[in-house]
């Protein structure tokens, strides 16, 4: 892999704490001198927020989709009249 | 979508779809016995399907045994989360903590998010697969069709260099902005 893709493997290691001790402590000292490395973990972080959000969008369309076919199109008949009958 | 974006999107409609008819007359039943309408119960009900996939489904096999009682579970903690009653049982393996992280991205993330979902489709969706769904390597390689587990594990550190990349370039523009 190229230096920058081992590098991006690196603060991975570092942000998911499988770094030994030493290393992980050399990645934080070498982050408060390099303001361009922190600004690259900090980023990394967001990256990862920003997949999960994604991962959970996605996730909710499927499960709304979902619902509309259970609600909405015929086949489901019986499971929604077991579910109407509970609020009258 | 293409052919494996939707194969992928089959798979999940068809575990939404069993767990939905197995275990939402369930929830629907507790919570009308409560007062609470059927959209309220849709409602509870889908962020119980999200918080189950999370937590569980992806990231263990064995508890999938127990799916109705995890669901419902979980209901019944946003129930009663909603509606300030104490609630104290517990259930193996579900911290109550982890059902506060349903919470939905920042207005600052949610621009990014937007282009991300269009211009960055691809990318997200190797990311997804391997931070969010959490998928064994082989299957990943398969499911997008890499020509190994190296060549899956060197794409997935792209993308996630090409979205870092975007939000660092975004940052700098919020700096900008913010002078």
């Amino acid at each position: 892999m190229r230096t920058s893709l081992n590098e991006i493997e690196h603060i991975e290691k570092h942000l998911l704490g499988e770094l030994p001790g030493e290393e992980s402590l050399l990645v934080e000292v070498k982050m408060s001198l390099n303001e361009s490395l922190a600004e690259k973990v900090a980023s990394q972080e967001v990256a990862y927020a920003l997949v999960k959000q994604y991962g959970r969008r996605r996730v909710r369309q499927q499960i709304a989709n979902v619902e509309r076919k259970l609600f909405e199109t015929s086949g489901y008949m019986s499971f929604r009249q077991r579910v109407f009958k509970f609020f009258g | 979508m293409n052919k494996n974006e939707q194969q992928g999107f089959d798979e999940m409609e068809g575990l939404f779809t069993r767990l939905y008819l197995e275990a939402f007359p369930l929830s629907a039943a507790f919570i009308s016995k409560r007062d609470g309408s059927l959209e309220q119960a849709k409602d509870l009900f889908q962020d119980a399907l999200v918080i189950y996939y999370e937590q569980v489904y992806t990231r263990s096999e064995k508890v999938r045994t127990s799916e109705k009682a995890y669901l419902l579970g979980i209901v019944k903690h946003l129930w009663y989360g909603q509606t300030g009653t104490g609630f104290t049982e517990r259930l193996d393996g579900l911290d109550s903590l982890m059902l506060v992280d349903i919470e939905e991205p920042q207005p600052s993330e949610q621009k990014l998010l937007s282009f991300l979902e269009t211009a960055g489709r691809k990318c997200m969706e190797v990311l997804k697969a391997f931070y969010y769904d959490n998928l064994p390597l082989s299957k990943i390689s398969d499911h997008f069709g890499f020509s190994g587990t190296r060549s899956a594990t060197v794409q997935k550190y792209k993308c996630l260099e090409k979205v870092r990349d975007k939000v660092r370039e975004r940052k700098l523009e919020y700096a900008d902005f913010a002078e």
